[in-house]
């Protein structure tokens, strides 16, 4: 055995090290992820109950449950479930964007040069912890009375700012309704852009000072600076930004909950697997599509 | 004749240089203005919880009060202590721990793992890290109900009949599961911590590796030795973002150990809309107030988050510094 063991090479030895500090992750994987997913897979083609003895039974019916997910079943709000994906995805599509813009634009104000830079990169970094799930619940109003938390929502509405803009400038309604909507769930951006702001920060302060010098040099605006030097250098880590804040949404989506209840309040296993399976393949598809389109700037950039 | 072309020149420059400082000044002030307004409205949430936790229950709604309630009184924080924190300060004792114990042992494995997927070139490594991807890509909940199950009937390869008569175990409600989970890598996010310190351990140079190993070193003394003492920023990072992350998590706590009364949980049980009568209801009995409106139920439950958000806030006030200065250094970017 001994003998067997000087037989391998270094490099080989370092090899089954590197795979015994891999291997948790791989146990991991197997256990709580490729099984699972097979498993998924399996409940959802199948009619689950609960055998006498405790077991599981399985009675296969195919493609049953996912006929019956979006032409019977509903959730729990009494809502069809196509619209449950249709607005889970039109509110993420919209408000991925938004976040990605704001994140930047908070790094780019932080990475500013100022007095008391320190305290405003205290609280701008505070969306960290306040955009805890639990926290954001507890933070919103369920009376709908003034002594809840308003998050700007009536500051807005009655200003002087809107009255000028209605009045004076007759800006309709129309077109200041949605972004007077966004203005007041400024909180609610703020709260899911932490962890973007963090890294888009630390990608501007690795650009090398050098590059804004020469374009300084040549002299180039700051405009031009902004599209030439900053954008094309923190394009790589966008991608991640959009990468990361889709994960983000779709973990917060409500599908999950609606999976649950299926599953275990009304012990419809098999429909709530074949919702998670639908889950997952939306996500992987509007991932791949991000990917795409991200892939074509990101590479147009580079050149 | 020349004395009026200086003259010239000169007022021009002076033009000049007016207009660029009054530019820049302007810029400034106008971002000025935008870095005030953007951390007014990040702290105004909080700001606004302060007149309604702390006026009396029956001042709630006061027309009169804006920021300063006529009366201080801590009656929603009491509430909210004995609501959220069944055991006293032992309730917030045992979450700190819990989110610091899974937080080590993420923290120790996902290095591992990163370690060995950034430096160490084994078979199938490239299919290893795209595992890591796609385990952060797909959202976990998407597999609870499969996971769920497994937890109900656990059984490793038919190893609990050895143990146990029914061949299996049911662990849910045993916190056991949540360490599993950190363990093999499928905590919190915990991906998402393994591509961090993958990329991290890309970046240090190879000359160090090499020169542990001329000094004799083995693959773990290299790693414990050398690289993780060489990994503070990228331990540290990930150890707040683990900590906040673990400590505000009601997703692991509440599928899998409902009962384990942590925090998080705890308050998102608590202070449910259904339970609201039972919570006015309870606040007119221990502190014997007269007219309870809908608004003490809001000003208990915004005092149980202030509650919940002092650990938090202590940590990220202490590590909050660090954290830009890491990340820069973690590999990430560039």
């Amino acid at each position: 055995m001994k003998k067997n063991k000087k037989k391998l090479s270094f490099r080989v030895m370092w090899k089954i090290h590197g795979l015994i500090f891999v291997s948790p992750f791989l146990i991991g994987f197997i256990a709580f992820f490729l099984v699972p997913l097979f498993n998924t897979i399996y409940y959802s083609l199948n009619n689950v109950g609960v055998a006498d003895q405790g077991g599981m039974t399985f009675e296969w019916t195919g493609i049953q449950n996912y006929i019956n997910l979006f032409q019977t079943e509903v959730t729990t709000g009494n809502e069809p479930m196509l619209r449950l994906f249709t607005e889970e995805n039109s509110t993420m599509l919209l408000s991925l964007p938004l976040i990605v813009v704001f994140s930047l634009f908070m790094a780019l104000l932080a990475n500013q040069k100022f007095k008391g830079r320190a305290v405003v990169r205290l609280l701008f970094f505070l969306p960290i912890i306040l955009g805890l799930d639990v926290v954001m619940d507890m933070l919103t109003i369920t009376t709908g009375s003034s002594a809840g938390l308003d998050t700007g929502s009536n500051l807005l509405a009655g200003s002087y700012v809107t009255i000028f803009l209605v009045r004076t400038l007759n800006v309709p309604m129309r077109v200041l309704y949605p972004i007077m909507t966004y203005v007041e769930n400024i909180f609610q951006l703020i709260s899911q852009a932490g962890v973007q702001t963090l890294v888009y920060l630390t990608a501007l302060q690795s650009i090398s000072p050098s590059l804004y010098e020469v374009a300084k040099m040549e002299g180039a605006t700051a405009y031009e600076t902004f599209w030439k030097v900053t954008i094309p250098s923190i394009m790589n880590i966008t991608f991640f930004v959009v990468i990361y804040t889709i994960v983000d949404l779709f973990l917060k989506s409500s599908i999950a909950e609606e999976a649950y209840a299926f599953a275990f309040t009304q012990g419809k296993i098999g429909v709530g697997s074949a919702l998670s399976v639908i889950y997952i393949f939306n996500v992987i598809l509007v991932l791949a599509i991000a990917a795409l389109l991200l892939r074509k700037v990101v590479k147009k950039n580079e050149k | 004749m020349k004395n009026k072309q200086y003259t010239q020149v000169d007022a021009s420059l002076a033009l000049y240089l007016f207009r660029k400082k009054s530019k820049k000044g302007a810029s400034r002030f106008f971002s000025m203005v935008l870095i005030l307004g953007l951390c007014f409205t990040i702290i105004y949430p909080i700001l606004s919880l302060v007149p309604t936790i702390f006026s009396t229950i029956e001042d709630l709604g006061n027309p009169n009060v804006i920021w300063i309630p006529e009366e201080f009184s801590a009656v929603s924080f009491k509430a909210a202590v004995r609501l959220v924190m069944p055991q006293g300060i032992m309730t917030m004792a045992r979450s700190v721990l819990y989110a610091v114990g899974i937080m080590i042992v993420q923290v120790f494995f996902s290095a591992m793992v990163g370690y060995s997927l950034a430096r160490v070139k084994f078979w199938g490594r490239g299919l290893v890290f795209a595992m890591v991807i796609l385990v952060f890509l797909i959202p976990r909940q998407s597999l609870l109900l499969a996971q769920y199950i497994s937890f109900v009937h656990f059984d490793v390869m038919g190893l609990m009949k050895l143990f146990t008569t029914a061949g299996e175990v049911n662990l849910i409600n045993n916190p056991i599961v949540l360490v599993l989970l950190a363990i093999f890598g499928f905590g919190v996010n915990q991906s998402l911590f393994i591509f961090l310190f993958s990329q991290f351990f890309k970046n240090i140079p190879k000359e160090l590796e090499e020169a542990s190993l001329i000094d004799g070193c083995g693959f773990y003394r290299t790693y414990f030795r050398i690289m993780l003492p060489n990994a503070v920023p990228i331990i540290s990072t990930v150890a707040i973002l683990s900590f906040v992350w673990n400590y505000g998590d009601t997703y692991y706590t509440n599928y899998f150990n409902p009962s384990g009364s942590y925090m998080s949980t705890l308050l998102s049980s608590t202070f449910i809309s259904a339970n609201k009568d039972y919570i006015l209801n309870a606040l007119t009995t221990w502190f014997d107030v007269p007219v309870v409106s809908d608004m003490a139920f809001d000003a208990v439950k915004q005092a149980g988050v202030l509650i919940f958000l002092i650990p938090l806030l202590i940590v990220y006030l202490i590590g909050q510094r660090k954290l830009v200065e890491n990340m820069e250094n973690s590999g990430l970017v560039g």
